[in-house]
């Protein structure tokens, strides 16, 4: 870090936290967590970039989507997402969560992940290598920089759409709410 | 002579109405009917087949029937024992309209999950399980997902291309 960065730090020391230390929630939900290995191990130290995979959701701030999403993980995904606390990230990860990639005709596969859960950017590729990963987190500092990665305050605003259309996906929720939903408007 | 002509030969003397075939020299091959089938599979449990691999289904959807294979192969001999005998597959055919026919539970014991599976994707029931609920499928689906005339695309574009996308907000 150069000097003039030391005082836009201390101005945003917020923002510069939230950049270098991305604590992944280590969820697996298709072949995509195969990159994830060599991406925190000694091979490509994701430690460098301050990402660090957590066991739970509570602890972390980033959530990779890795690899297609069926109707039975939907459900674990919104869950785990609902627990994470604010400011929350979102990469989806491989050409499947963007638009379904070779899953476009299964009948138990979802196509479009942004339709139920935000998305702050997307990693295109089957597989992408992990220096996709490393390319989508330095994208993702910018974003925060810019004040652009504002996913979750999405979430909070359109949570009724959200809603409804997890429940078209996967019927009744077991759970209530996350945030109140006016049905005035 | 080959063990398995022998093992044939004796299935023939055994049960009427069967027809046992040898296409290999390790694997022979039995078309029953629906009622033979736990008395052929506890005839060869005694003979030393005592492990169900896997049921399998095909539909023939021009036949208007579903083929239920079960595979068996005797479990815990050494491999030059195995090679001379090789395994069974027994086939059986059920009429597509209101598929139904019993459970080999009571014999093998593994074959629960395979009759869950079997039930949730081609909508076969099977008379004396103890849980035909869903095993891997989320939603129900009108036709099983697995039968020949499910059409995929059509699906899709019903349950998921009806679920719309989230406008962007406007600032």
């Amino acid at each position: 870090m150069d000097r003039e960065q030391v005082i836009k730090a201390l101005k945003d020391s917020g923002k510069w936290g939230h950049k270098y230390s991305f604590w992944v929630v280590y969820f697996c939900t298709g072949c995509g967590i195969i990159e994830i290995p060599p991406v925190i191990t000694s091979r490509w130290d994701a430690e460098r970039f301050g990402i660090i995979p957590v066991a739970t959701p509570r602890q972390a701030n980033l959530f990779l989507i890795t690899g297609y999403v069926s109707l039975k993980t939907l459900r674990p995904i919104i869950r785990t997402y609902e627990q994470m606390p604010e400011p929350k990230y979102t990469v989806g990860f491989g050409s499947c969560p963007i638009n379904g990639g070779m899953y476009w005709d299964s009948y138990n596969t979802i196509k479009h992940l942004d339709k139920y859960i935000p998305i702050d950017g997307w990693i295109a590729g089957c597989m992408p290598r992990p220096e996709a990963i490393f390319i989508a987190i330095t994208h993702l500092w910018t974003m925060i920089d810019k004040g652009m990665a504002n996913a979750y305050k999405k979430y909070r605003k359109q949570y009724k759409y959200y809603r409804r259309n997890q429940e078209m996906a996967l019927g009744e929720l077991q759970w209530p709410p996350l945030y109140p939903i006016d049905e005035d408007e | 002579m080959k063990m398995n002509k022998k093992l044939a030969e004796e299935l023939e003397l055994t049960f009427k109405d069967i027809e046992v075939s040898t296409p290999e020299d390790t694997k022979i091959e039995i078309f029953a009917h629906k009622e033979q089938v736990l008395t052929i599979l506890r005839f060869l449990k005694n003979k030393g087949y005592n492990h169900l691999a896997l049921i399998s289904c095909v539909d023939w959807i021009e036949k208007a029937e579903f083929e239920l294979v079960y595979i068996l192969t005797p479990y815990l001999q050494d491999y030059e024992a195995y090679k001379k005998i090789g395994d069974i597959h027994l086939k059986m055919r059920i009429p597509r309209e209101n598929p139904e026919t019993g459970t080999v539970i009571s014999i093998f014991p593994n074959a629960e999950p395979y009759e869950r599976e079997i039930h949730e994707l081609f909508g076969i029931k099977f008379a004396g399980h103890p849980r035909l609920t869903h095993l891997l499928l989320e939603r129900d689906y009108e036709i099983p997902p697995f039968r020949k005339d499910f059409d995929t695309r059509e699906y899709v574009e019903d349950v998921f291309g009806s679920i719309p996308p989230i406008k962007e907000e406007k600032e």
